[in-house]
Formats: C-alpha cells, structure tokens, sequence
C-alpha cells in the first residue's frame, strides 16, 4: 500500500509540475468554483451568480463558474476557509465583501487578513441607507440625530451582524453626531434585520442600497440618508449622509469582488486579472444586474489593491476604540 | 416555478422506506411512515401521504391567493419576543415526541441545542465548542439528518447479521387508492390539525416549515384517542405531518409576495430567480406584473395536483425499495450517505461530522434516545438563540427585559401553551415512570 | 440494584457518558470568553447537566426502563461493518479517491453480509456485478448529472 501511495503522491507531483510548465498557457482546463460566504438567496450570492455568468463565453475564461455556498458566522466561515483550506491552485475563487473581511480581520479571532487573498477585480459597491418603517415619525437624518442625542442608547438600530458595513456606518454615525444608538445585529442578513424595520421591531434600520430600494419601491419603508460620497443612480432624492450634516464617508460602501487565496500561481492571477473585469462588463450582466437592483462598480486588481490598502487604514482607527 | 413542490415530493419515497428524511420538513412524517413500511404497508403510508399533501398543499395555495393582504400583517406580528417563545415552544414539543421516556426525549433536544451552537457564534464571531477544525462551519444540518437517521440505520442492519437475512424481506401489501381516500377521509381531525397547524406555521418568516410537520404531528397525537399507536405505524401521524408539511408551502411565500422578505431558504433562491427577471415582489407586485404573479401561484396549485398523481401512480412500485436484501441495502445507504453529505458544501468535514452523529446516535438508541427530538434542537437551536439575542437587546435598549417578553397578548398566548405542554410533559413523565416501576417489580 | 443485566450495565455507562458530556459542555461554556458569545450555550448547559444528571442517577438506581441495549451476538455481526465502515469514512474516502474507495468498501460489506454462500463461484460474480452497477448508478448520478466534483486520488 505505502508504494502505491508513494506512487501516486509522486505522479501528482508530476501533474502539478507539467501543469506549472506550460506557464498556465491553457488555464483554466476545467470548470472553476467560486465560493460566497454567504447562503443562496442573498445579495451577495444572487450578484455573483449574475457577474459570473458569461464566464463560459469564448471571450471570457471559456469554463464556467459554479458559485459554492459556504455561509456562517457574517463570512467568517467561508474566508477561514479559502485562506486555509481551499487549494491555491486557480481553480478556486472567492467572492469578498469590503468592509467585512477586513474589519473582522482587525477584529481578531479569524485566520485571514488582506495578506491572506490577492485581490481579481470588484464588481460592485452597495452603499449602506439609514431606513426607518413607512409610519415611523421619523422623516429626516436630523430626525433621527435629534432623537439619538436627546434618549442615548434608546435609539434601536437594526443591522445585519456585527463588523460588517452596517455596524461600520453606526459607528461612523455615532462618531459623527456624537451620539450613541442601540445597533441591534440580526441573523441571516440584510433581510432579517430589514424585516425588524418593516415589522416595527426596531426604530431604524441600516441596509443594503439594494435591498432597501425594493423594500421601498413596494411601499414598506423611507429612506432617509446614504452613507456614501454621493448620491446614487437608484436614489437620486435620497440625501448622502454629508449633505444631511453628518460626516460620515463612503468607508461602509459593501464592495464586492472576486479574489483567489494567497500562493495562486502569478500567471493565473495576471490571467484572471486581465480578463474578469472586461467579463463584468459585459451588457448582458450590466442589465441583468440592473434589473435587480444591485449597482455595479467595475474595478481593475490595481484600483481593489489600493481601496483594500485604504480600507484598512480607515477601520483601524474607527475599531481602535472597541 | 414548480421547484418547492418538487423537491418537497421527490424528496419522499427516500424517506420512509428507510426512515432517512429527505429535506428537513420530513422527519415527523419518517416516525410513522417508516413504521408503515415496516409492516408490509409502504405502499399505503406513500398513498396516504401523497393525498395528504395535495390538500394540505391545495389548501396553503388557496390562502395565499385569497388572504395574502391579510396574513401578510398576521406573519409580521411575530417580533424576536415571539419567535423566542415559539422556539421554546418546539423544545417542549419535543418532550412528547419521545414516547420511551419524557426525560430523555428533552435530554435528546438539549443534546440537539448544544449541537447547534458548535462553530463560529454568527453575531459576535466568538469560536464555540470547536474541537476540530470541520466544525468551524457548525454543524451542517443536511448531513447531520443523514447521519441521525441513516447511520443507526446501516449498523442495525449489520447488527443483524448475515444469517437472518433472508426472513427479515418485508411482503409489501397491495393497497387500493380507492381505500386510501377512504381512509383519508376517516382521519378528518388529523388532516384538519396537519392542515392549520401547518398554515399558520409557514407563515411566520424565519421559522419556515421545518417544524410544521412536527408541531402538526404532536398536536394531533395529542388530540387524539390513539395517543399510543402513534410511532407504530398509525396513519394519523403520517396525515397530520404530511399535510401541514405542505400546507406551510403557500403561507410561507406570503412574506416574501407581499414584503419582500424572504421567510426561509427556499424563498431566497426563489427571490433571487424573481429578480434576475427584473421582478420585485412586495406590495405592488400584483398590480405590476399580475400575470407573472397568477401564473406562478397556478403552477402551484396545479404542481401540487400533478404531483399527487404521479406519485399515487409510482407508489406501488417505489414500496419495493423495501425488498431490496438487507446486506446490499445497508452497503447502498452507506455509500449514499457518503456521497449526499459530501456534496452540501464540497466538504470532507460534513463526512467526518455526518459519521461520528451517525455512530453516537446508534449508540443512544439502543438506551432510549432518540433522533427526533435531537434533530428539533439542532434546527430551533439558531431561531431560539439568535431571537433570544436579539430580542434581550432591543428589550435593553427601550423598556427592559420583563416587559418586552412577558407582556402583550401574543407573549401571553405562547407561554401558556409552552406551561400547558410542560405540565402534559410532566404529567406523562409520572405516568411513564408508574408503568416502569411495576415492570421493574413485576420483572 | 442486585441483579445487573448487561443491558443495564449498558445503560448506565452510555448515560454516565451522557452526564459527563454535560458536565463537561457546561464547564466550558461558563468558563470561555467573550461571556456574551456564551450566554444561550450557558442556559442550555445548565439544563443538558441536569437532565443527564437525573438520568444518570435514574439508570444506577434502576428506576428507568432500560431498552434492549447490545447483545454479545449483535455486537459480535456489527463490528467488522462498522470498522470497515469507518475506515472507508474517515481514511479511505479521501486517501483513495471517492469512486475507488465507495467501490472497495461496498464490495467488502457484501461479502461479509451477503447470505449467499461464500464457496460458489457465482455468488462472487453476483457480487462483483451488483458493485459495478451500483458505482455507475453512483457515477452516473453525482458525478454526470450533479456535477460534483468529488476527492480523486489513484484511478477515478
């Protein structure tokens, strides 16, 4: 038995070498999995579905994509395990969300940081809206501000988990005006803690873009402010939270993108990096994306690795004090 | 469109012949569909549940087409206080489920809470009872109800013996669908219970239907004057949790039609295909784009219908599965069992974790335990906690923690149903231990 | 409490094993950190001890009916399976490849539980057949019609 194991570790050997050879001239040979650390059904799952549609084309990688699902504990689970099981071998991608990753990295407690991925190409950017029910007597940012300050801690603010973009944009609020919420994290994403707000569980709500557009188009809630630089194509009423007085910039805006985990071959990453963004690009995923709801944002590896760089520096300093 | 229903009936025929649940709404209908088969009445216990599920289904169709407005502001009243309760409430189903022993019924569901919590705790991200590194994910819960229910099962038929093989082959009855309706048409009050319990069960987002059945099968067992044929083989059991099964299907979609939220997995998935057609469902979606609308509730109505048919029709010859000799059966469930919990989440961990709740659970059978109510805890773990969490929060923050979980008429209703099963529980305990202790003497 | 049975016996180990799990989970869960992380797992604990305790106590007094537990013969037919089986599970599964290992541990099994005579040349075609359909049943379903890819190692 140990020769014929022997035998076969030594053939695998082989394998990998003639496949290093060829300088990944013919990558990919087979089908490539991507996963998302978030379950079927949710936004982050649903877009990338749609942006990895077209990978099969001709002119994109010429396999396509099959999205594994690996959800648990807001992400933690998934990236645990591209940065320590998943095989660097091109053949297996992961869907990152920023803020996210990175706070929970500064955080402590995972077995990833920024070092432990190389980013390919970001496909989206999802900024976080302060959301309140259709009855709420909340109609403004300053609304809500004056209420916060005059009942500190009172304020029930749902969210969907801790050190994700939400909990990122209460902080960044509180920091700003100075005041203290009650952030309520709910289980099971965006959709739980949108449902509190619906249901009138919480006061307000912080959201997705995404899925507070279409809470709001089908009448169930306001939309107050958006924490981003400026305002949004879906939204153009909507006040960003700087016009309304509070500085709180775009550092909770949910990018989402493809990357592969450290040790990859770099004629791979060079591959995927030159191709993924032009298959973002493509008209049939910039309409399907539209449809959804879900604004897209195009970003080459260069543009993800400086705004990860950024995004860092940002989130130390605002979970400094946690 | 026709998907749920599907998969919900596909998911079937495994199931009871070899008491391995296919999705997770199916265990209630395992524990006396299983005994069915057993007695040479798989071809019945599958004909009754196909007709059962079609007017449970029918009927969950019916009052998503006509109440959807309504039972909309009906699904939404349930707060985490409430969902809290609720869960509470399935544990202290479990007591009952359980007939060898009340104690040891809720010690399986308190094995199942813990099971629940191992791996990464989803709002703070702290590391829980992660022994080995497959649980950083937690326990999947797809093959954690492979290797409960399928696992015990191989190792019984290995237990057996290559000698007895041969006489243990189960004689499958003919059955006519003629006396199946009949039949059905006998069990009037289970049918009824399966049918509401599972209604209003579906209907409150982020419980789904996988207690529906359950809830369905212990309510009428409790309702019933055959309270000790259930787990036999009693076809009351089989209806109840069959129809409440599948009258959850229509209710459940009212969250998502009406408000956009999505109630369970299933109606992730399901919103996600709504949208890539640039559908948003909520309030208007019957004014915007009605057919999509009506032609989607039509398919379910007439899935359900179809399905029923084909299923009546197959029936007869899907008892068979039975007949298959013992040794090859339990090679076949192994090597299913393998492969099906592998390819959840493409992960060898899932095995190893499917393996070792296989293993124990074999063990504890065999001293009173059972997987039934373990696997409750395991699925209410995560909705208890997390409601409990969140709701202790929000109940810091406005008027403190007594108010918010004891106060209000809905709080009120559900504590006292969790009082009244405890004191039911109790009661059977005492009851239990009185016929034991004269065995004991008597032995 | 005079005459122990070996099911009794039995009992009162598995549920002794039972409490010691439970005693074991609430003695973590009150003493890891974050303590917030830990609150739901403390309140099931103390329930979980309890419970184990009462019937750990239950079983040495005899005051529980006792199921039929393990006797000699089933464990002496269960176990080859069940080393064969976790072999097949924990090592071979991975180590040789889905498809191989599946096709090894299957064959095994029917050997030693097949009723069919062990000396006749045709029961072992028989049983070589069964195998190879069954792998191309396995095949056909998961690997052709699922998609999935599951560990390969030597041959498939």
């Amino acid at each position: 038995m140990k020769t014929l194991l022997a035998g076969a570790a030594i053939a695998l050997m082989g394998l990998t070498q003639t496949a290093a050879a060829d300088g990944h001239a013919n990558y990919p040979e087979r089908p490539i999995m991507m996963m998302v650390s978030y379950g079927a059904g949710g936004a982050t799952d649903f877009q990338a579905r749609i942006v990895t549609m077209t990978s099969g084309n001709e002119d994109a990688l010429g396999m396509p994509i099959a999205i594994l699902n690996k959800p648990g504990a807001g992400g933690r689970v998934g990236w645990n395990w591209l940065a320590g099981q998943a095989e660097a071998d091109g053949y297996t991608l992961g869907a990152y969300n920023v803020p996210h990753f990175i706070a929970q990295s500064i955080k402590g407690g995972v077995e990833y940081s920024t070092a432990s991925f190389e980013p390919i190409a970001n496909w989206g950017a999802d900024p976080a809206v302060l959301v309140v029910g259709k009855d709420s007597e909340f109609n403004t940012l300053q609304d809500v501000v004056d209420f916060a300050k005059a009942n500190p801690g009172k304020l029930t603010t749902s969210g969907a988990g801790l050190f994700v973009g939400h909990h990122i944009a209460a902080l960044q609020m509180e920091k700003a005006g100075d005041m203290k919420m009650a952030y309520i994290p709910t289980k099971g994403g965006g959709a739980a803690a949108m449902k509190a707000v619906i249901a009138g569980d919480v006061m307000a709500g912080i959201n997705n873009l995404s899925d507070a557009f279409r809470a709001a188009q089908a009448g169930n809630v306001k939309i107050l402010a958006v924490a981003d630089l400026e305002r949004n194509e879906f939204l153009p009423d909507v006040p960003t939270m700087m016009e309304s007085g509070l500085a709180v910039d775009n550092a909770s805006v949910n990018f989402r993108g493809v990357m592969v985990p450290k040790g990859t071959p770099q004629g791979i990453i060079d591959k995927l990096a030159a191709t993924v963004p032009t298959m973002f690009e493509n008209s049939r995923v910039a309409g399907k994306m539209k449809a959804g709801g879900s604004p897209m944002h195009v970003m080459n590896r260069d543009e993800v690795l400086a705004m990860w760089a950024a995004r860092e520096e940002t989130l130390k300093e605002l979970l400094a004090g946690l | 469109m026709r998907l749920i229903r599907q998969l919900l009936q596909a998911a079937q025929f495994r199931r009871f012949l070899l008491k391995i649940p296919g999705a997770p709404a199916n265990i209630a209908t395992t524990l006396d569909g299983h005994a069915m088969a057993l007695n040479g009445e798989g071809a019945k216990a599958l004909q009754l549940s196909f007709l059962s599920s079609a007017v449970g289904g029918v009927f969950g169709v019916l009052l998503l087409i006509f109440l959807t407005p309504v039972l909309a502001q009906w699904a939404l009243a349930f707060g985490p206080s409430h969902l809290f309760w609720l869960a509470i409430l399935g544990v202290t189903v479990i007591g009952s489920l359980d007939s060898a022993s009340v104690v040891k019924g809720l010690l399986s569901g308190c094995i199942g809470l813990w099971l629940a919590t191992i791996g990464f705790d989803d709002i703070m991200g702290a590391q829980r009872f992660i022994f080995h590194p497959s649980l950083g994910g937690g326990i999947n819960i797809i093959a954690a109800l492979i290797g409960l229910f399928a696992i015990p099962q191989v190792i019984t038929m290995f237990a057996k013996g290559h000698k007895n093989d041969g006489t243990e082959a189960i004689q499958v009855q003919k059955h006519p669908i003629k006396s199946a309706v009949s039949e059905l048409l006998r069990y009037k009050r289970a049918m009824g219970i399966g049918t509401i319990t599972g209604s209003i069960i579906g209907l409150i987002p982020g419980v789904g239907g996988q207690i529906a059945g359950l809830v369905a099968y212990d309510q009428s067992k409790k309702f019933s004057p055959d309270k000790d044929k259930f787990g036999t083989g009693h076809p009351e059991g089989l209806i109840a949790a069959e129809s409440a099964n599948n009258a959850m299907v229509g209710p459940s979609l009212v969250p998502l039609l009406t408000l956009s939220i999505p109630g369970s997995p299933t109606a992730a998935v399901l919103l996600g295909g709504l949208l890539i057609h640039g559908i948003f469902p909520g309030t208007d979606l019957f004014d915007n784009h009605p057919d999509v609308a009506w032609t989607f509730i039509n398919s379910m109505l007439i899935g359900q219908i179809l399905m029923c048919i084909f299923g009546l029709y197959v029936a007869g010859m899907a008892a068979r599965v039975a007949q298959v000799p013992q040794s090859m059966m339990a090679a076949i469930v192994l090597g299913l069992a393998v492969f099906g919990s592998y390819s959840v989440q493409s992960s060898m961990g899932d095995v190893y974790v499917m393996a070792s709740l296989g293993v124990m659970m074999y063990f504890l059978e065999r001293f009173g335990f059972s997987a039934a109510p373990l696997v409750l805890g395991l699925i209410l773990g995560p909705i208890a906690e997390s409601n409990f969490i969140q709701g202790s929060m929000i109940a810091t923050a406005t008027d403190g923690l007594a108010p918010y979980f004891f106060t209000g008429p809905l709080n009120l209703f559900l504590i006292a149903v969790v009082v009244l099963s405890v004191l039911y529980s109790g009661y059977m305990e005492l009851r239990a231990r009185r016929y034991t202790s004269k065995e004991e003497i008597m032995g | 409490m005079s005459n122990i049975t070996l099911p009794r016996f039995q009992h009162i180990i598995g549920s002794g094993i039972v409490a010691a799990v439970g005693a074991s989970v609430c003695y973590i869960s009150y003493t890891q950190q974050p303590s917030e992380a830990f609150l739901f797992p403390r309140l099931i604990a103390t329930v979980f001890v309890v419970l184990a305790l009462w019937t750990f106590v239950k079983a040495c007094l005899g005051w529980t009916k006792v199921g039929n537990g393990i006797s000699l013969t089933q464990f002496k037919n269960l176990a080859p399976g069940l080393i064969i089986a976790l072999i097949y599970i924990f090592w071979a599964a991975k180590g040789l490849g889905f498809y191989t290992a599946t096709s090894i541990a299957f064959f095994i099994l029917l050997s030693l539980y097949d009723p069919a005579p062990h000396r006749v040349l045709k029961s072992w075609v028989k049983r070589i057949i069964t195998t190879a359909c069954f792998m191309a049943v396995m095949y056909g379903l998961f690997a052709l019609l699922l998609k999935v890819y599951t560990p390969r190692e030597i041959f498939f």
